[in-house]
């Protein structure tokens, strides 16, 4: 079976895998506008970065898809000089860990170059980084840097949960936006099918309220957006909890007021991310909250991130050092029935039986 | 006779270099120049030769120490002083300083404080020109510590792998910061190039604007003809490192060096021709400085203006 993969569902909405969104932007950014290209280690070849860039570089030419040498720093440091030319680059990591090598083209060039000159000299271009999870990933291959990169003013940072999030993105990120973004894509996600409707039916580059509720509010990015839904879906069968789910999207310039809104109506708050909580994104939503109002909440909120210590490799221990589902739904109870509401957990203690198609090795 | 005349348009442009750098060393003890100058006093016939030779499309991307580029390129002189100033006629409103000179209009394409990093920005240029099939060139300034950096040999491989129109110039004052050369590097730059397969020249003139220019004639042809090329060029920091003061004083380096290099240097040489021309200079200096005098300080409304 195809990764990217597309099923028609009625006149307007459709099935469409993660990775199957990311082929249909960067298509159509190449069909669209003869300065972007695609520059990353192994986009033309055979696995084309799981799927979103297969068969672009035989359909647009070399000058267009091309792979790089092991050259992240020089890679970025190219995209940027194209950029400040007039071209459009994409690169690629497979990792974000293997962003970290750019660190210095990304922090010291591309986030100051806008600013730095006075808006002489702007470098529009698009990142994308995958984060690793399961199947071993270990230290290296799993470190998801949104609060590293949303540090740095002059960068825009964003963390698609589905395919629809990245068909109303990516256009308006690559036809608009004047600076670096960073997308820190799942690889969880690449192969999940989702439910998508024509391109910019949402406002792009902001928050969204991905379910309604009243009783709690469930702060979420990436992947643990979807672990909130499907806990939230637990918590309404089983217990009638109404828990609303805010997909933070974008991570550098969320709209605060819709999540302090949420949280000034349930007066209860679970966040779920998925890097660590130390100075991540679950403190910037604290700080966000309490410098708005300190009664927004009615008790501490729960936080659920990866276990303060990089990540193991043996599955017994990847198991408990990533919020598993049924800490999800415990957080929302918790928070709603308190610690002691008697309501009987799912048994799920690994994301991995939750994404049977997710398969190493890859 | 047409040599003549080249001849003093380098001389005329690397003793404004010079004049405006004496004026920074003039107003620096008044604070109204309130950021690090990185001086390039003595190595001034590098920027004025290389960049006489290049066409005003080609794209230079340069360094902290970049204010004779800036003014080799054909930089307004007013807009920089504006800038040292940090004023808002500053060319980038006051927010860039003496480092991050840059001129965009005529092709200075920024200047960077961390060492080596717009070497791939030259290579990002150059691969956009040969992508258009445009005859542009992009050059590539950094110093010779610069070329330690694992970026500078990222960017040399890319480069001839793409066959990029880029031209890699090294201006070689011997030193970064206060460590020699010999101690930093096992290698020689124009061998090591050449194991990329990258042709280079090593100039040891950098003293001479004519020799200058007309190595960066060569070498930018060839690189116009679609390959990239490494030019080094001996040159010599008369100044500290960053400030505007002499360092003999600390006895990393000899005054003698220095003496040696200046007994070459035409601005000292002739200077009967930099008499003739000073006064006209210091007249154009005079205005730049008025001009950053006049110009408001950016506040609150700027502050936050061009972050993304």
């Amino acid at each position: 079976m195809s990764v990217a993969t597309a099923k028609p569902l009625g006149q307007s909405a459709r099935v469409l895998s993660y990775a199957g969104a990311l082929l249909e932007t960067m298509d159509a950014a190449l069909a669209q506008h003869p300065s972007v290209f695609i520059m990353g280690q192994g986009v033309d070849d055979f696995k084309g970065i799981f799927g979103s860039t297969t068969g672009l570089a035989e359909k647009y030419g070399a000058a267009r898809v091309f792979d790089v040498p092991l050259m992240e720093e020089g890679m970025t440091g190219i995209a940027i000089g194209s950029a400040l030319v007039g071209d459009y680059p994409i690169t690629t990591h497979i990792r974000a860990d293997f962003s970290f090598l750019a660190m210095n083209q990304i922090i010291n060039l591309a986030a100051k170059y806008s600013y730095m000159f006075g808006g002489l000299m702007r470098c529009p271009m698009l990142i994308r980084i995958v984060v690793g999870r399961s199947w071993g990933q270990g230290a290296q291959h799993s470190q998801s840097p949104q609060a590293t990169f949303a540090h740095y003013p002059g960068l825009t940072v964003v963390m698609p949960s589905s395919s629809q999030a990245i068909l109303d993105m990516y256009p308006a990120i690559i036809n608009r936006h004047p600076g670096p973004v960073i997308s820190i894509e799942h690889r969880l996600l690449y192969n999940l099918e989702f439910t998508v409707s024509p391109a910019a039916q949402r406002v792009p580059l902001t928050t969204y309220v991905a379910r309604r509720g009243n009783d709690v509010t469930v702060v979420a990015t990436s992947v643990m957006v979807l672990e909130a839904l499907r806990a939230a879906q637990y918590a309404e069968d089983k217990a009638g909890v109404s828990a609303e789910i805010i997909d933070l999207n974008s991570i550098s310039h969320p709209d605060w007021e819709v999540v302090a809104a949420s949280v000034r109506k349930t007066g209860r708050l679970v966040i779920a991310d998925t890097s660590w909580l130390e100075y991540g994104v679950a403190a910037e939503v604290c700080r966000q909250l309490m410098v708005r109002d300190t009664r927004l909440l009615n008790q501490p909120p729960t936080m659920l991130g990866m276990a303060p210590a990089p990540c193991p490799t043996a599955k017994s221990l990847e198991d408990i050092y990533y919020p598993s589902q049924h800490e999800t739904v415990d957080a929302i109870l918790t928070q709603v029935k308190g610690r002691d509401h008697g309501i009987d957990l799912p048994v799920e203690r690994s994301m991995t039986e939750g994404y049977k198609r997710f398969r190493g090795p890859f | 006779m047409k040599d003549e005349a080249i001849y003093r348009r380098l001389f005329r442009t690397a003793l404004l270099i010079r004049l405006v750098e004496e004026r920074v060393i003039e107003l620096y003890p008044s604070d109204k120049i309130q950021s690090p100058v990185h001086l390039s006093i003595g190595q001034e016939a590098v920027a004025v030769g290389v960049c006489d030779a290049l066409g005003p499309d080609d794209l230079v991307f340069a360094t902290y120490r970049s204010h004779g580029f800036y003014i080799a390129k054909g930089g307004r002189l007013d807009a920089m002083f504006a800038e040292l100033y940090g004023r808002t006629g500053g060319v980038s409103g006051g927010k860039a300083g003496s480092m991050h000179l840059a001129a965009p209009e005529v092709g200075l394409m920024g200047s960077s404080a961390v060492v080596a990093s717009t070497i791939p920005h030259a290579v990002g240029a150059a691969l956009s020109f040969k992508r258009h099939g445009s005859s542009r060139i992009a050059v590539a300034v950094f110093g010779d510590g610069a070329t330690e950096e694992g970026v500078y040999h990222e960017s040399l491989n890319f480069a001839q792998l793409m066959k990029l129109p880029i031209l890699f110039l090294c201006e070689d004052n011997g030193l970064a910061v206060h460590s020699h050369r010999p101690v930093r590097q096992a290698y020689r730059l124009t061998q090591h190039a050449e194991a990329y397969g990258i042709p280079g020249r090593r100039l040891e003139q950098g003293w001479d604007m004519l020799a200058v220019r007309e190595a960066t004639l060569e070498a930018a042809a060839r690189v116009r003809a679609g390959a990239p090329f490494v030019l080094e060029i001996a040159t010599s920091r008369y100044k500290e490192h960053v400030g505007v003061g002499d360092d003999f004083h600390f006895n990393y380096r000899t005054r003698d060096s220095v003496e040696a290099w200046k007994r070459h240097d035409p601005l000292i040489v002739e200077a009967s021709l930099a008499a003739a021309l000073r006064p006209e200079l210091e007249r154009e200096i005079e205005a730049a400085v008025a001009f950053a005098e006049a110009s408001s300080a950016p506040g609150r409304p700027e502050l936050l203006t061009d972050v993304i």
